[in-house]
């Protein structure tokens, strides 16, 4: 009998435990989120990112440029693509380097099957940063092709 | 011994006659000549520039301006150790005639004395200089400049001119023209000033982002790029008549630079790559240059217009080239530095100056001979040098530098050093690019 008596405790303390928990997540239980709106938003024509002093595609802007062709698929309006670079460098180049970033942007767009006519490459080069600031963080910011709806 | 001094005799006798009868000084009857003599010797000319005599109280006050005028002009050049001159540097001790004491010159180690007279015609400013050579109390030259009130720094300038020449042989840099660009206003615009950082004036008003300025060699155009389309365009504006040509083909255009006064080159991409072309004053196209799927950029030609160095990205990271023009030949110029861009071909030479981005971050200005020899590095621990541009005479660079936080322009020696900044405006003045006309 002394030996049965721990080990009830033993199995008792636990469960009640166990039950309590229980109880307390019941408590702060929130109502579930109202249903999404009937209405589909394809999600907008975001910019995409480049490695410094190229102008070859990430491959994390691939995802975002399907996405830009989607857009450009539902919607008809014309498309900017604006080629830009970080500070670093001398602007000629950086002029240079920009439009090249916009183009091969540009490019995998169409290649989505959007019509050429309805994208437009300029750059900008190092003449107007997204970010200010020389860290970086800024730097990488602004080595963008920047997708403006016309 | 009788043999080695009977050939050696008639050797020396014929010296100290030489010595005797043909003085060096005096052999300096032209300016030619006298150059010829100055280039043996080391450093700067050691020039008194004397205060201009005047009789009146206007005239007096012309003398001062002029000499002011002068005075900053020739110091600009640093082509002169300019000596304050000598207490007694006029007799006149006959009461009759000013003489000059020449031997107090020499003494204070003047090689060359320059001085004059301002007189007045009605509104006419009249300026009669003389400049001596010390040694040989010998006269070099002796100009009547004139004009009014307004051109006071001209007539000081074209006498500054006129000297240059007379003791270097080479033209100078007084009445040349820097155009840059600025953002005094808020907006990128290309502004113009004198060689000398003086009469700053605004040239572009677009509001939008104007850049690379480029003059014609006989000044009459301006080439420029500009965003006020929505896309960088190419525009030749006429400063004559004001007639604006842009270059209308689509997409990019980047970096002009004069091949001479009918033919300006540029970057387009119309056809989808970079390429540069020759594009005629009013806008239309001349020629194809260049023939890469990489970037091309920043033309910049030869005196006789006959190569183009430029920057390629063909290789990899940009390096410079050097293309014959009439052969289409390419000929790599750079291999040290792995960013070289922003050349400038000297107006007077083989020498072409550019900016290497250096791995400590910095970016310095270099030379290099067209034929690759001769690398020479002239700026250095001083943040980022930029936009070098040659002075006509091929004796300065203008450039930009953010040495002092932001970017200024600056000029230096053309082999670097005597660095200092060219003028003081707010903002930001970027692309500095000098005139070839003066």
């Amino acid at each position: 009998m002394k030996t049965v008596k721990p080990l009830l405790r033993s199995l008792f303390i636990p469960t009640m435990l166990f039950l309590g928990a229980c109880g307390c997540c019941e408590e702060v239980v929130v109502p579930p989120p109202p249903p999404p709106p009937p209405v589909v938003v394809l999600p907008g024509l975001g910019d995409v990112f480049y490695d410094f002093d190229r102008s070859e595609l990430r491959a994390d802007a691939v995802g975002q440029l399907r996405t830009n062709a989607n857009w450009m698929a539902a919607n008809t309006a014309n498309v900017i693509v604006e080629g830009h670079c970080d500070e670093r460098g001398t602007s000629e180049y950086n002029l240079a380097l920009g439009e090249r970033r916009a183009n091969s942007a540009r490019d995998y767009v169409i290649n989505l099957g959007i019509a050429p006519a309805r994208l437009k490459a300029v750059s900008y080069g190092e003449e107007k940063p997204f970010a200010d600031g020389h860290t970086e963080e800024a730097w990488a910011e602004n080595r963008r092709a920047h997708f403006v709806a016309e | 011994m009788i043999q080695f001094f009977r050939g050696i005799v008639p050797g020396v006798v014929t010296l100290l006659f030489c010595l005797v009868f043909f003085p060096l000084h005096l052999n300096a009857t032209e300016a030619g000549e006298y150059i010829a003599i100055r280039k043996e010797g080391t450093g700067n000319v050691a020039l008194v520039l004397d205060n201009l005599d005047g009789k009146g109280r206007k005239e007096m006050r012309f003398a001062q301006a002029l000499d002011a005028a002068m005075h900053d002009g020739l110091d600009f050049t640093k082509l002169f150790a300019l000596i304050p001159p000598p207490l007694n540097v006029k007799d006149n001790s006959d009461r009759k005639n000013v003489v000059l004491n020449f031997p107090a010159l020499t003494s204070v180690g003047a090689e060359v004395y320059a001085g004059g007279v301002v007189t007045m015609k009605s509104d006419t400013i009249i300026l009669d200089m003389k400049v001596y050579e010390t040694a040989g109390s010998k006269l070099l030259m002796n100009k009547t400049y004139t004009g009014t009130e307004a051109d006071l720094r001209s007539i000081g300038h074209a006498f500054c001119a006129d000297l240059v020449e007379l003791l270097t042989g080479k033209k100078s840099v007084f009445g040349s023209k820097i155009v840059f660009v600025s953002n005094k206003t808020g907006f990128k615009e290309i502004y113009a000033c004198d060689f000398d950082g003086y009469g700053v004036k605004q040239l572009t008003n677009s509001r939008s982002i104007s850049m690379n300025p480029a003059l014609s060699p006989d000044g009459k155009h301006l080439a420029y790029i500009d965003f006020t389309s929505g896309r960088p365009t190419l525009y030749i504006r006429s400063l004559v008549d004001g007639g604006i040509a842009a270059v209308g083909k689509s997409a990019v255009s980047i970096d002009p630079g004069w091949r001479n006064n009918r033919e300006v080159a540029a970057t387009l991409s119309f056809d989808g790559n970079q390429e540069i072309y020759l594009v005629n004053i009013n806008g239309t196209l001349s020629s194809r240059v260049t023939n890469s799927k990489s970037i091309d950029i920043s033309p910049t030609f030869s005196p006789d217009g006959s190569k183009m160095a430029f920057v390629s990205s063909r290789n990899g990271l940009p390096q410079l080239f050097i293309q014959d023009i009439a052969s289409g030949q390419v000929k790599r110029l750079t291999f040290s530095g792995r960013y070289n861009t922003q050349p400038s071909w000297s107006p007077v030479g083989d020498k072409i100056v550019y900016t290497t981005w250096e791995k400590n971050g910095e970016i310095n200005i270099f030379t290099i001979n067209a034929d690759g020899s001769g690398l020479m590095q002239l700026t250095q621990k001083c943040g980022e040098n930029k936009s070098p541009s040659w002075s006509p005479d091929g004796q300065m660079i203008v450039f930009t530098s953010n040495r002092q936080g932001k970017e200024k322009l600056y000029v230096m020696s053309s082999k670097g050093g005597d660095e200092r900044l060219l003028l003081q405006v707010d903002g930001v003045q970027t692309q500095p690019s000098w005139s070839l006309f003066r």
